[in-house]
């Protein structure tokens, strides 16, 4: 009497799952059980293994799974200081497979990610397509600080002392030199990301 | 020239045969340059090629211009940066001499053969401090070593104190350079002290901080173990042997820290994380405090109050650091300000609240006897504030000094004759550029006549106005602000009334905030609550911010015109320049202290008088070879040194540590087990080979060519460390310049590889989507890696700070699931970004690797039975008719365009083919800007550029 699976607004998670810790950590979207080919389906299209760090048990499972799924995940739970070779073996395997690895740290972190693969089933990718629209101050602190040493307080100095971007542009480097906390190495490194060339002369 | 003494001579006698590789380890100071442009003279001949590696561009500059003097001046040193062109670069290399290059383009060189390696006669590698298993230096030795038995390596460091990864660290850079020769000449070293013997004259001036000077240096040192306390409570596994406040004087404890925590950096909190910052920070108004004058440390410390009390959105802050809100913050704040100016009605109407200030009654009388009754300049003020205008002691203290140096000129005018070498101009050495110029102003407007401490009066004056006008513009550039935004937004949107001004409510948070930290004091430390009457002053000195406010609003439109800040700042800072104009006699010279080129000064000038106005363990050395290698000059030093102060502790610690440093090292040279340089295998060893044919056969491919496994690597890459090991597991890298990924491993797997910070920042410039988008259409197995540092910890970061967030906020008590959602979302930002990327593109596969060695083995995994990539199609795949990028770009200018608003990845490469620099781009007009970057970005991208501008922009 196992439920076929919905294609409502719920997990379904395979009958095997259950007990699991991670269970409890699936906040923001509702479970139901269901006789599915993965661990847990988070999507028409999308399925999910879980393991927790043991690849023998797994190549079973993914022979299982045959060709079934558009996106197919394995949720990897790490929780264990000696990784390294898992990890290499799992990769080796998932690239094969079509697998796409995701590695979670704790229960809370491995809720995280199949609750949210289910909530992002249907948003369109702009979170990670354009710059979301800052106000200016931000903007000005993120285009600063990504020249190395520059660091917020910098930023308001420059900002309060100079001020426009262009103004910053075009101030001389002794200029920067007289204000507090300015040395030389971040001037140079200022003076550098403004003034050297792009590109050299190939 | 600087003449060589006698140990000069002994390390170059040992070190001159070009048929020996060795490492040379030398105190700072004691000329390594001199050794260095020495050497490089010995080996100058076009029938040589020797390599200069690892010279930052001044250093290899200065290195050039010491050898011009030397006499090596067709062609001397050539420098190679990403400026100079491939065909050049090949033509250079060609032609021999000496040449200096970066590492990044001496391995792209060697990689791709423009370089002959088995040609180059020998490396000279500086900073050899910084080698280890992943460096540069490292690959560069390898790649050296493959193809060049006979040449020599020879690499120097002056900084012991660096040498300190793992257990033998000496042995781990021997290891890597593949050398097998040290020699170690720390300033004990028997020659070295033999030569320059025990003379240490110097005169040493002590000066006593003032009383405001003194407490916020207390209040600062108390910050910063209470910052260190805090830090040792919440993480008990740190070693606390090392976390000493004297210490956390040096910059090195930041990595002491860093180190120490490493290893479980997820596990601690965003806490943890701030105070480690704070420390560092609070070492920063250190320094600040004994050489800024009392003006720009204000300044200095509202800008840090201003950047800790808002966040990325403008918002209060979550997590202030914890201690700006402890009762010494509030001395440090109270008095900064107290040196600049106070406000004076207030002062008398409260009770008198420091007793600081009833001391220093009679010197406000001195002061104000000083103005002579000069109530007109007195109005030039604000009403109501009264300057004080403290200065730093020591000014007054050189002013004595170089007084008594021109009674000594004087009297020993008569003995010298013409023919005496050495100068009358005197030579004043401070910590940095900023100091310095400092200093110059000082003595530039010097009131010799004034009493002590109202020597520089004028050049105070000078400042507060300036600060004032500083103040005033903040406030008109809020006003700005304000209008700007309520012309665009509905005045209506929230229930407050939108005439308070975004500026304003922000001082009232600032304010709010204020008071509520000095309420927890009162709470948390009774004691020193019940000295006087804390309501009163409480009242009292949320009033005083009120009238600075009130102040600043005053300060009439005219004044904001006057006293343009920057008209103001621009003294004659190219004093430097013009000492060769004026007589000797009367010069006095004011530097920073910098790396071996003031030996040059030194021997340049010939001072006879030397004043440190502050100590350097560097510059001791470097007067003690001066002094050598001129008797009979006389030179006096003058060291000026605030007893009690950081500066003291800063210095022996300084000299202390060398010594352990050398000591360690010298003993580990004793026990050291001498590595057996194994013969690197050549890339095509049978292992490999073997492979590759069995490959070919399971490919049921006929066709056995010994193709050794490669992998093609974008340029850019090998700034990283990934191409130095897998180069080191035996794959053949080859550079080359890509346009879709930065990794090709086979003909049809692509890697994208990303750094933690690069994921987070790729992320939100959108740029990672992007890339994963060209990745999926040209390659069939688009790979995403993610890659940690080795030793740090494996996990993304921001799982940890759910954790506090949790707790703050009872998870357990009460259940709120949008508040956790939500909350939940924020904290775990790139998590939900990567499941977005994922959904996206569901062809794309994630690589977690905890190491570049982790990576290095999945990549052979990866590459074992598939077919090897092919340079030029690779090349060819997503690349437009585009200029050349890898080692010749800019990347820091690259970087900087990308974070522009409205500049997406393609602006990007637009802008570079069309313009040359950010500078230049910024001046370009409205229409240009959008005739590159089209007609909406176009606009953002000007109004972001020009926003806040303080001349008149370019009309539009």
């Amino acid at each position: 009497p196992v439920v076929q699976p919905g294609i409502g607004n719920n997990i379904i998670v395979n009958p095997c799952q259950r007990g699991n810790p991670v269970l409890e950590c699936i906040k923001g979207s509702g479970k139901e059980f269901g006789d599915i080919l993965s661990d847990y389906q988070v999507g028409r299209t999308t399925g999910v293994l879980y393991l927790r760090l043991h690849p023998e048990y797994i190549h079973q499972r993914i022979e299982r799974l045959g060709t079934a799924f558009n996106l197919r995940i394995l949720l990897v739970l790490c929780d264990v200081s000696e990784h390294q070779d898992s990890i290499r073996e799992l990769t080796k395997i998932c690239l094969i497979n079509n697998i796409t690895v995701i590695v979670a740290w704790t229960l809370e972190e491995a809720g995280f990610y199949l609750s949210t693969f289910k909530q992002f089933e249907h948003k369109p990718p702009t979170l990670i397509k354009e710059r979301v629209d800052k106000d200016y101050e931000s903007m000005m602190r993120t285009a600063l600080t990504s020249i190395n040493k520059v660091n917020k307080t910098d930023v308001e100095i420059l900002r309060t002392s100079i001020g426009s971007f262009a103004d910053i542009a075009r101030t001389p480097a002794d200029r920067l030199m007289q204000l507090p906390g300015f040395g030389q190495v971040k001037v140079k490194r200022i003076k550098d990301a403004f003034e050297k060339p792009f590109r050299g002369a190939g | 020239m600087s003449t060589l003494l006698a140990f000069h001579k002994a390390i170059l006698e040992k070190i001159h045969d070009p048929s020996t590789s060795e490492l040379l380890l030398i105190a700072r100071g004691l000329g390594l340059r001199r050794l260095l442009c020495k050497l490089l003279q010995i080996y100058d001949s076009p029938q040589n090629l020797i390599i200069l590696v690892n010279a930052s561009s001044e250093e290899a500059a200065a290195i050039g211009e010491e050898l011009g003097v030397l006499g090596c001046r067709k062609p001397g040193l050539r420098l190679v940066d990403f400026e100079s062109s491939r065909r050049d670069r090949q033509d250079l290399y060609k032609k021999g001499g000496l040449i200096s290059v970066t590492s990044q383009i001496f391995i792209v060189d060697m990689l791709t053969g423009d370089i002959p390696t088995h040609l180059i006669t020998g490396i000279l590698l500086l900073h050899a401090e910084k080698v280890n298993p992943t460096s540069p230096e490292a690959f560069i030795a390898r790649l050296y070593r493959e193809k060049n038995k006979t040449g020599f390596l020879k690499a120097f460091t002056d900084q012991p104190e660096h040498i300190t990864s793992g257990l033998s660290p000496l042995r781990v850079i021997m290891k890597e350079l593949q050398l097998r020769t040290v020699h170690v000449y720390p300033r004990f070293h028997q020659e070295v002290s033999e030569t320059l013997g025990r003379d240490r004259a110097v005169l040493q001036f002590s000066v006593d901080m003032t009383e405001y000077m003194f407490e916020i240096h207390v209040a600062i040192v108390q910050c910063m173990s209470t910052t260190l306390t805090e830090l040792k409570r919440s993480n008990t596994q740190l070693d606390l042997d090392d976390l000493k406040v004297e210490n956390a004087y040096f910059k090195s404890f930041d990595a002491i820290v860093r180190r120490q925590l490493d290893s479980v950096w997820h596990k601690v909190g965003p806490k943890t994380k701030q105070l480690v910052s704070d420390l560092s920070t609070l070492r920063r108004l250190l320094t600040l405090l004994l050489t800024e004058d009392a003006f720009s440390f204000q300044l200095y410390l509202e800008s840090l109050i201003e950047a800790n009390t808002k966040n990325e959105a403008g918002n209060a802050r979550q997590n202030q650091s914890p201690w700006m809100m402890t009762e010494a913050a509030n001395v440090i704040f109270q008095y900064a300000k107290r040196r600049c100016y106070t406000i004076d009605q207030k002062a008398r109407a409260a009770p008198p609240l420091p007793q600081v200030a009833d001391e220093n009654e009679d010197e406000w009388d001195a002061i104000r006897e000083l103005e002579g009754g000069a109530s007109g300049q007195r109005s030039e003020w604000p009403e109501g504030v009264q300057p004080v205008l403290e200065e730093l002691p020591k000014w007054s203290i050189v002013a004595e000094a170089l007084q008594e140096i021109e009674e000594e000129m004087m009297r020993r005018e008569t003995k010298l004759t013409a023919r005496d070498p050495g100068s009358n101009t005197v030579l004043i050495m401070t910590s940095s550029i900023r100091s310095a110029q400092l200093l110059r102003e000082f003595l530039g407007q010097i009131d010799p006549s004034a009493e002590k401490g109202a020597q520089g009066r004028k050049l105070m004056e000078e400042n507060m106005r300036s600060y004032l006008a500083r103040q005033a513009m903040k406030k008109a550039m809020q006003n700005r602000t304000l209008t700007n935004s309520s012309g665009a937004l509905t005045p209506s949107t929230n229930g407050k009334p939108s005439e308070v001004s975004e500026a304003l409510k922000r001082k009232d948070r600032e304010r709010e905030a204020r008071i509520a930290s000095r309420r927890r004091i009162r709470g948390g430390a009774p004691a020193a609550a019940s000295t006087r009457s804390t309501g009163a002053a409480e009242t009292l000195l949320s009033a005083i911010s009120q009238q600075d406010e009130a102040i600043i609003a005053a300060l009439p439109e005219m004044m904001f015109d006057m006293f343009d800040p920057a008209a103001l700042l621009t003294l004659d800072a190219d004093f430097d320049t013009e000492y060769g104009m004026l007589a000797p006699e009367q010069t006095v010279i004011v530097r920073a202290y910098s790396d071996d080129s003031d030996d040059t000064v030194l021997s340049e000038i010939q001072p006879r008088y030397v004043i440190m106005y502050e100590p350097n363990l560097e510059f001791t050395r470097r007067l003690e070879v001066y002094k050598r290698s001129m008797p009979g000059l006389g030179v006096r030093v003058y060291l000026m040194l605030y007893n009690n102060s950081c500066e003291e502790a800063k210095y022996l610690t300084d000299v202390r540590r060398e010594k352990d440093a050398f000591e360690r090292l010298i003993k580990e040279r004793g026990s050291m087990l001498m590595p057996i340089l194994d013969e690197r295998r050549p890339a095509d060893s049978g292992d490999n080979l073997i492979r590759t044919i069995s490959t070919r056969m399971a490919g049921g491919r006929k066709d056995v060519t010994a193709e050794p496994t490669r992998v093609i690597v974008d340029m850019r890459e090998f700034r990283s460390s990934l191409p130095s090991l897998l180069h080191n597991a035996g794959i053949l890298v080859v550079p080359a310049t890509l346009t879709v990924g930065d990794y090709v491993l086979t003909p049809d797997m692509c890697v994208e590889r990303k750094s933690i910070p690069d994921l987070v920042s790729s992320f939100n410039s959108g740029r990672l989507y992007t890339q994963c988008e060209m990745m999926s259409a040209h390659y069939k197995h688009p790979i995403l890696l993610i890659e940690w540092e080795e030793n740090k910890s494996f996990s993304l970061e921001a799982v940890q700070e759910i954790k506090s967030y949790a707790k703050s906020s009872n998870k357990y008590q009460k259940k709120k699931p949008n508040a956790m959602e939500t909350t939940a979302m924020s904290t775990y930002n790139i998590q939900a970004k990567l499941v977005l990327l994922t959904l996206t593109f569901p062809r794309v596969r994630i690589i977690w690797s905890s190491s570049p060695y982790a990576t290095t083995a999945m990549f052979s995994d990866l590459k074992a039975h598939n077919f090897e990539p092919d340079a030029a199609k690779a090349i060819a795949v997503g690349a437009e008719e585009d200029g050349e990028g890898g080692p010749g770009t800019n990347h820091v200018a690259e970087e900087l365009l990308r974070t522009l608003p409205g500049v997406s990845a393609q602006g990007v490469r637009h802008i570079m083919n069309k313009v040359g620099s950010v500078r230049e781009f910024c001046e370009l007009s409205r229409k240009e800007m959008q005739e590159i970057l089209g007609v909406e970005p176009g606009k953002t991208c000007y109004e972001f550029v020009h926003r806040g501008e303080r001349r008149a922009p370019a009309k539009k």
